[in-house]
């Protein structure tokens, strides 16, 4: 038997280069396969129902699995300004095979209704998703607020927003702004309480940390609508009194409109354009997002 | 029955020392992995993943021991003809498959409560507390263990007269037959010749019906485990493993062993 103090050396020195070959050599291939690698746009099993089968009656893993494609398909898409061309059938397949997975409904109906580049832009299939989320759970009465809301925002159908907070107004167990939401979007339709309102309903209704972010923006873009509102109501009324744009806040403040140079609610200052103009500063986090409100 | 104990004994002895409870730390890492990850990459599911991968995993892990152990329990003793030695002594037969039988159940059922014991110190992390809709969770497991206690009475009974790598096939092949048994049933109402719809009947029910032990998908979304599910499956269980370990009794009673 030969020592291990004679061959170890010389096996760790094979295994140390031979892996660092095998790291270069992929590293050269991922770099010169970049550009054939693009995302299969096709799924090779299109019925849910087939999925189920296949599974062995593991269908809740792979519910969990597709579910996360769809996570993943929207990610991708959404990096990419893409088609999400598989987000909705991921989604048919994920909650055929988990009728219950209740997420996958809610969520998957935001990423459906946003539109282009935010979300598919495709409200008619999160419409059809939440149906088949009423016909799996018909107790579960929040859907209702989901159409409710795709029809408010995606197609600003506010009788149908109206109708569809209504209906889910009348199931045990729902929720008094239910009701009120029917009211308010009927009598109101598209005004900005009646968004914040929703938005903050959405927010408080949910513990996952992604949706609530997205409320948080939402409710934060509002608040910087009111705020640059209130602002350039002030502007104008210096350019009523002096018959000129004011050159800085400076001057505004000197005229005593306002007590010095505003910030808005992520601390950076508001921006005052030549003509007048109240804008947010392109490095304030809002920035990076799109109210679809309004739209 | 203190031979029959005395065989269980030693065969769960074998398998401790054939490091089958190895498995136990691929299934920590991976449920702890599978935690993490999938926390990372999806929306809302980091409980609802776990709870199903690790009961599928609990399935999975179990269904190779009680496969690739079950299998060999007739055969590794003929082959190393330790068979021969252990009848000569005052052993019945159908003491030899009882006790083979037990030693793999009780194999399974420390494999099974460690594996629940992980399973539920990473539901623990993941969720910081447990809930109403945990004890369900025990009731999933119960049942599992019912169909690896199915499928080892399945591969101890090819075990009895087939090589090791046919006895892993049939097993394998009536574990997915027996997943699809629900399907089965569709099939034969949906057949309209009466002969076909009864040869279909006859399938589902002579099939050992996997799919009546499946609530993974159900108990993870925290719905109770109905009473009468609870009793009717062990009672199934009982009746379906006594026949497979009855008609594997016969076979090796009738096997001539020189």
């Amino acid at each position: 038997m030969i020592p291990a103090r004679q061959w170890l050396p010389l096996v760790l020195l094979v295994a140390v280069i031979g892996g660092a070959a095998v790291v270069h050599l992929q590293r050269h291939i991922d770099a010169a396969s970049a550009d054939y690698r693009i995302e299969a746009q096709e799924l090779y099993l299109t019925s849910g129902e087939w999925v189920k089968r296949l599974t062995l009656g593991y269908d809740g893993l792979a519910a969990c699995i597709y579910w996360t494609r769809a996570v993943q398909h929207f990610g991708r898409q959404h990096i990419a300004g893409g088609e999400y061309k598989l987000l909705y059938p991921l989604l048919d397949i994920t909650t055929t095979l988990d009728p219950e997975l209740i997420l996958a409904y809610r969520f998957g109906a935001v990423f459906l209704a946003e539109d282009q580049p935010t979300g598919a832009g495709q409200p008619d299939l999160a419409i059809k998703l939440l149906e088949k989320g009423l016909r799996l759970n018909p107790d579960y009465w929040r859907f209702w607020y989901d159409i409710g809301f795709v029809y408010y925002r995606a197609y600003k159908d506010y009788d149908k927003a109206a109708a569809a907070f209504r209906t889910g107004a009348d199931y045990p167990g729902a929720g008094a702004f239910m009701r009120i939401m029917a009211t308010k979007i009927a009598a109101e339709g598209g005004s900005r309480a009646t968004a914040r309102a929703l938005w903050q309903e959405l927010y408080n209704s949910t513990d996952d940390p992604t949706i609530r972010a997205s409320a948080e923006t939402h409710l934060l873009g509002m608040r910087f609508d009111d705020e640059i509102e209130y602002l350039q109501g002030l502007v104008d009324q210096f350019i009523k009194q002096t018959g000129k744009p004011p050159s800085s806040w400076r001057e505004v403040a000197a005229a005593g409109l306002v007590p010095g140079r505003p910030l808005d609610p992520m601390g950076r200052p508001y921006r005052l354009k030549h003509d007048g103009t109240v804008l947010v500063d392109p490095q304030s986090r809002i920035f990076t997002s799109k109210l679809a409100w309004r739209d | 029955m203190r031979r029959v104990a005395v065989i269980a004994l030693n065969t769960f002895r074998e398998a401790v020392r054939d490091r089958v409870l190895y498995n136990l730390i691929v299934f920590a890492l991976l449920l702890i992995g599978t935690a993490i990850l999938f926390g990372e990459i999806s929306i809302g599911i980091q409980s609802l993943i776990l709870i199903n991968l690790g009961l599928t995993a609990i399935t999975f892990f179990g269904l190779a021991i009680a496969i690739f152990i079950g299998i060999g329990l007739v055969y590794k003793e003929m082959d190393k003809r330790t068979l021969y030695a252990l009848l000569s002594k005052p052993v019945r037969r159908y003491e030899f498959i009882l006790g083979k039988f037990g030693g793999l159940a009780l194999t399974l059922l420390v494999n099974t409560a460690f594996m629940t014991a992980g399973f539920f110190l990473a539901l623990y992390y993941v969720k910081r507390s447990f809930d109403a809709g945990d004890p369900p969770l025990l009731a999933a497991i119960y049942f599992i263990f019912l169909q690896l206690l199915l499928a080892t009475a399945l591969a101890l009974l090819f075990s009895c007269f087939s090589s090791p790598a046919l006895s892993a096939a049939y097993t394998l092949g009536l574990f997915i037959v027996g997943s699809f048994a629900a399907d089965l049933k569709d099939l034969a109402d949906a057949l309209q010749a009466p002969w076909l719809e009864g040869m279909m009947r006859a399938i589902y029910y002579a099939v050992p019906n996997f799919s009546n032990f499946n609530v993974i998908t159900t108990v993870a979304h925290g719905h109770p485990v109905p009473a009468a599910l609870f009793w009717w499956n062990t009672a199934y269980a009982v009746a379906y493993i006594a026949l497979v370990l009855l008609a594997g009794i016969l076979i090796f009673q009738n096997r001539n062993l020189k």
